[in-house]
């Protein structure tokens, strides 16, 4: 330890230091708590209040969407508020695993910057915008038939169909779990990564059918990747649990020497 | 180091924002704001009657609705200077200013696609306002997200001489706390949460007008500081 940086540390005992800086890595526990708060939220928002997991069927016919909707009306709003509360939270698991990506060695910043970028962009096509298209339908469920259908179709088929940026997502963190010679995360869960790029292009093919197991509510493009999918999550929430752990006490990640001290 | 990069984009929050003020003035739907128990007809019928006013305010929010962009990334830049214990919520602050962005951008859309064709049928019209309105005021969650990781860096700087003062974080989170009635317009037709009402539409905006303003010199102050600090240390 150099001269000046101990001048710091006495400096910095001097100062009163927050309260809360005393949890080591509080910043990624808080991040990591919003990963199974969030997901229990988008739960209860999706199975629970707007009934829009499993999805309804795309064979539906006209007067079967209305009456989902109708009956469903309030339910749906309220999901939809919960939800456009509560997206942002999405963001914090973002900001963790970027940490975490960063710290890998032999990879560029560049894989954990487009993870960030993926989900990022996911959120309106992937999310949200099935939100509105229900609560349009929801807010005024006396609408021409037409348009429920049309706002129906809009919105599951962007939740169930976005693909593109969770391809992105899933691809970028395997290679870069792959590619890290510090085993920041283990091998397996890259492995797992790769399946997660198979589910979405399993559900390619929603676009196509109405019916069956590989429509929107099917048992492949739907039921099998959801369950894939859940099973991935509450593997990184335990890989992050485990990463966050591991990280060195000195490990500076600010890149400044004389602040280091003060965790 | 030098600061002129961040101060440029410092300098883009009064600029453009002068110009998104005057689009909110010009468009005919906000004095007062459009209400949602407006029949198709008498919506499809403000489209043709303000088409003009309506284009050029929305003309002048999809070029400038995104211009704050730099600025929040000036404020990832300060929170990246705070000795946090690693980065996690500069990082999380950056995505959700980049998903929240997206909405902006969307009701922009659908307000001009609106406008496009003032003749189409009433329902259709209707549709897309609904959107517009929906889009821009209810998807509060990435506000909020941002405010919360600011604040929270903001409680966690363990420097000396913090990168922004300890008020700015609970100045960041009473201002989230005002902007989530928003969300409910999502479901009202009338009263102070409906769109047009006085907590989801001017409360929020006049919030985030606020929020923006005492930020801008909040930063300036941050900058100037890493100017010194760093200007010293030199």
């Amino acid at each position: 330890m150099t001269g000046t940086s101990t001048a710091a540390a006495r400096r910095l005992r001097a100062t009163k230091v927050p309260v809360l800086t005393k949890t080591r890595n509080l910043d990624q526990w808080i991040c990591w708590w919003s990963i199974p708060i969030f997901y229990s939220v988008f739960g209860l928002v999706f199975v629970y209040l707007t009934r829009l997991m499993p999805p309804p069927s795309p064979g539906h016919t006209t007067e079967q969407i209305i009456s989902f909707i109708q009956l469903n009306a309030t339910h749906l709003q309220i999901g939809i508020v919960v939800l456009s509360l509560s997206l942002g939270l999405a963001s914090l698991s973002s900001g963790i695993i970027v940490v975490q990506m960063r710290r890998m060695q032999g990879v560029s910043p560049a894989l954990a910057y487009a993870y960030l970028a993926a989900l990022a962009v996911a959120a309106l096509p992937g999310c949200l915008f099935c939100g509105f298209m229900f609560a349009l339908a929801a807010f005024r469920p006396d609408r021409d038939p037409r348009l429920i259908v049309l706002l129906y179709d809009m919105g599951l088929l962007s939740f169930v169909g976005s693909l593109g940026c969770f391809v992105v997502q899933y691809m970028v963190f395997a290679i870069a779990i792959f590619l890290d010679e510090r085993e920041i995360f283990p091998k397996w869960l890259g492995y797992m990564s790769i399946w997660g790029v198979v589910t979405e292009l399993l559900a390619i093919p929603i676009w196509i059918f109405r019916s069956g197991p590989y429509a929107w509510n099917g048992l492949i493009s739907f039921y099998l990747g959801t369950i894939i999918f859940v099973v991935w999550e509450f593997c990184l929430v335990v890989c992050l649990y485990k990463a966050i752990k591991a990280q060195p006490i000195d490990e500076s990640l600010q890149g400044d020497d004389s602040l280091a001290i003060a965790r | 180091m030098n600061t002129t990069d961040q101060r440029i984009c410092l300098w883009l929050v009064p600029a453009f924002g002068a110009l998104l003020l005057l689009a909110f003035c010009i468009f005919p739907g906000f004095f007062p704001p459009l209400s949602p128990t407006l029949s198709a007809e008498e919506v499809a019928a403000f489209y043709r009657n303000h088409v003009g006013q309506i284009r050029a305010s929305m003309i002048i929010c999809n070029v400038c609705g995104v211009a704050f962009i730099p600025f929040f990334m000036v404020i990832v830049v300060q929170m990246q200077r705070m000795a946090n214990p690693s980065r996690a919520f500069a990082y999380s602050y950056l995505s959700a200013a980049a998903s929240g962005a997206t909405l902006f951008a969307l009701a922009n859309l659908a307000w001009l696609i609106a406008a496009f064709r003032p003749e189409r049928d009433p329902q259709l019209t209707m549709m897309l306002n609904d959107l517009a309105w929906m889009a821009f005021i209810t998807p509060v969650g990435f506000i909020l997200a941002q405010n919360l990781c600011l604040a929270l860096g903001i409680y966690l700087d363990a420097r000396p001489h913090p990168v922004f003062p300890r008020w700015v974080g609970h100045f960041n989170l009473a201002t989230a706390l005002l902007m989530t009635p928003g969300a409910f317009a999502l479901m009202f037709m009338t009263g102070p949460l409906a769109w047009d009402g006085a907590l989801a539409f001017w409360l929020r905006i006049g919030t985030y007008a606020l929020y923006l303003g005492v930020m801008f010199f909040v930063v300036r102050a941050a900058i100037n500081r890493q100017a010194s600090e760093e200007g010293a240390a030199a």
